[in-house]
């Protein structure tokens, strides 16, 4: 709850700056704890960054800021290790942060869409680790639009998947161990920090509305895998990939490949009522440690 | 069910009085199967067509009186406008404990309604038999896996998937040789290529195993043969120079996956996109590449030259993490 209180207060801020061409945005690094609920869950040692000290989360904050602000975002380190922050395709300043040190970076938002940001040190251990999260631009007029001029749409969701390999890469590097990078068999994949049981629950991950609604859907793979992901009842509209937006008509599809480092957006319009689930397809990432349904999975509510 | 069939059918009565639409009732049943892989035998679980075999899985693994359990199951071919009913019989014993026992048939792609969804998880637990109904309408011709959705880390692997080809009908309701209205489409030849892989462990390991959250795949399959080399093909197709031959990619598989035609040199051959996950392309696109990822489809067309030879139709599949390449399988192309 204290993790979330964290993202809702830097969210507020955001949204009460609508105006404001310049935004702040303050991480801290740490090492924690992330728990993924319920049958198959398990608590994963993680390092991440978080809205407040010692409140690394899983993924970091959402950072929402509209096109052409000035962004700054102060990054305290706080592990005894160099980290970094990079915005992929937006900035370029890969130089490390110090141990116990902190940097400021500085850019310009670029055009309205999703984009992930992570540390990309320590050969992807880093970001496996936690060390992701999406940085979301809405158009300069901050409409609910995909950019100005674009779709309108009444939802949105951000949808950040994540895959770990708990023994491993996360026992390992938590005990100070060397990771063997050549070996990845991640058993837990989660969409926004979420194992399926609770990401099927939750209402900022499902898809929910009643008919003609369209639902921006933000999809953002800061995992080492492709995800596959499968909607159920409805094909969605392909807007945006990695930065690129699609030529109108745009086109459907019912599933979407989205590879490690890569965002897809997605227009998800409810056409008739029911409950449909949404899910990676392939056979391990729908698991936790094995148990179905409890991976890669949320639901669609259409009332 | 039978309701909302019923108010379907009224509806496209309504819409299109002159669309010769048809109605299609078949019925599977489930049966196990082994397969010789590599040299390995390993055990499937497959849908056959026991349509007006009165029963059927009496003898545990036959699965019904019109033949016995395949994999990829049954390939049905239905028209757009009309309406399939699909029944599921399941007869035999709980292949796996509660709450993973029973089978469902979930039309992948469809977007039915949730009662005819297939999801055991929305549907009220429905797995011991049922009738999805299914009424894709024009413009969604195009290539639909459908696939067991219990347990599915385990069920689709098992073997419980196959393909639905929805095609478009003439005003006098034949089948034509398109893949949808657009005459661009036309086609001579087709074939249906269905796309898995296998691990064997998870043939094996039920329930909540561990073993499920690691995919180690052996054996890679297109139409459920394994087609390690040009000269040993998964499929076949025996054309004519000159000609146009559709192929139906579906991706039932669970790594990453690229198709490419190539001929006996080895270089690849242009084919055109014209459907993605049975919804026509705004613009078709000409590649001599495609990835396929698992749950995708894709229907294209490639033009034979005007002199005889052979091509390669083949599908490589690659790992999650890096698409570094597991193995090839080959199809082949004669004309």
């Amino acid at each position: 709850m204290l993790k979330k209180l964290g993202l809702s207060v830097l969210l507020l801020i955001a949204q009460n700056g609508a105006e404001a061409a310049v935004r702040d945005f303050t991480l801290h690094i740490d090492n924690g704890t992330w728990t993924i609920t319920d049958i198959g869950g398990t608590t994963l040692a993680i390092r991440g960054y978080g809205a407040g000290a010692g409140l690394p989360t899983v993924p970091a904050p959402t950072l929402t800021v509209n096109e052409g602000d000035t962004v700054n975002v102060t990054v305290y380190n706080h592990r005894n290790a160099q980290h970094n922050f990079v915005v992929n395709n937006v900035t370029t300043d890969t130089s490390p942060i110090a141990a116990n040190g902190s940097k400021t970076y500085s850019f310009v938002a670029p055009a309205a869409g999703s984009y992930l940001y992570s540390d990309t040190l320590n050969n992807n251990i880093n970001r496996e680790m936690g060390m992701h999260g999406a940085f979301i631009v809405r158009p300069a007029d901050n409409s609910n639009t995909t950019w100005t001029g674009g779709p309108a749409y009444m939802h949105e969701r951000t949808w950040v998947i994540s895959d770990m390999d708990k023994p491993r890469w996360n026992d390992v590097a938590a005990s100070g161990g060397t990771v063997n990078t050549a070996v990845y068999k991640p058993n837990y994949f989660m969409i926004n920090g979420l194992g399926g049981f609770d990401a099927m629950m939750d209402h900022n991950t499902m898809i929910m509305g009643t008919l003609n609604e369209v639902t921006l859907v933000r999809i953002v793979n800061a995992g080492q895998f492709s995800h596959s992901l499968h909607f159920h009842g409805n094909h969605f509209e392909v807007i945006n990939i990695n930065g690129v937006r699609q030529p109108e008509p745009f086109e459907e599809l019912d599933t979407i490949n989205v590879p490690p480092m890569s965002v897809a957006e997605v227009l998800y319009t409810i056409n008739q009522t029911g409950e449909y689930p949404m899910h990676l397809h392939t056979a391990q990432a729908e698991t936790a440690n094995g148990v179905y349904l409890n991976g890669g999975a949320t639901m669609i509510m259409m009332h | 069910m039978k309701k909302s069939a019923y108010i379907l059918l009224a509806v496209l009565a309504l819409a299109a009085p002159g669309l010769q639409a048809a109605i299609i009732n078949k019925t599977f049943c489930i049966g196990s199967l082994s397969k010789t892989l590599s040299g390995k035998s390993v055990n499937f679980w497959g849908y056959s067509d026991c349509t007006g075999g009165g029963g059927g899985g009496m003898m545990g693994g036959g699965g019904g009186m019109m033949g016995s359990a395949t994999v990829p199951g049954p390939i049905l071919e239905i028209g757009a406008g009309d309406t399939l009913n699909l029944s599921l019989m399941v007869s035999m014993m709980s292949q796996e404990a509660a709450p993973y026992n029973g089978h469902t048939i979930h039309l992948h792609g469809a977007d039915v309604q949730t009662m005819e969804d297939g999801v055991p998880e929305t549907n009220g637990n429905k797995v011991n038999g049922d009738t999805y109904t299914w009424s894709p309408q024009e413009g969604h011709e195009g290539s639909y896996p459908y696939h067991c959705h219990v347990h599915t880390v385990k069920h689709l692997e098992m073997g419980l998937y196959s393909a639905v080809i929805v095609r478009p009908r003439s005003p006098s309701g034949a089948f034509l040789n398109q893949l949808n209205q657009d005459f661009a489409t036309a086609y001579d030849y087709s074939q249906v290529y269905v796309l898995s892989t296998v691990d064997p462990a998870y043939h094996t390991a039920s329930g909540d195993s561990t073993v499920f959250a690691d995919y180690n795949p052996q054996y890679f399959l297109i139409g459920g043969r394994e087609g390690k080399t040009t000269s040993a093909p998964a499929m076949t197709l025996a054309a004519a120079k000159g000609k146009k031959a559709a192929f139906r990619l579906i991706g039932m598989h669970s790594v990453n996956s690229t198709f490419q035609i190539k001929d006996s040199t080895g270089n690849a051959k242009p084919f055109t996109v014209y459907i993605r996950d049975g919804r026509a392309l705004p613009v078709p696109k000409t590649l001599t590449s495609l990835d396929i990822s698992p749950g995708q489809r894709a229907d294209l067309i490639v033009s034979l030259p005007a002199t005889t030879g052979t091509w390669y139709p083949q599908v490589t599949y690659k790992t999650l993490r890096n698409n570094s390449p597991y193995a090839t399988v080959y199809g082949k192309v004669t004309f």
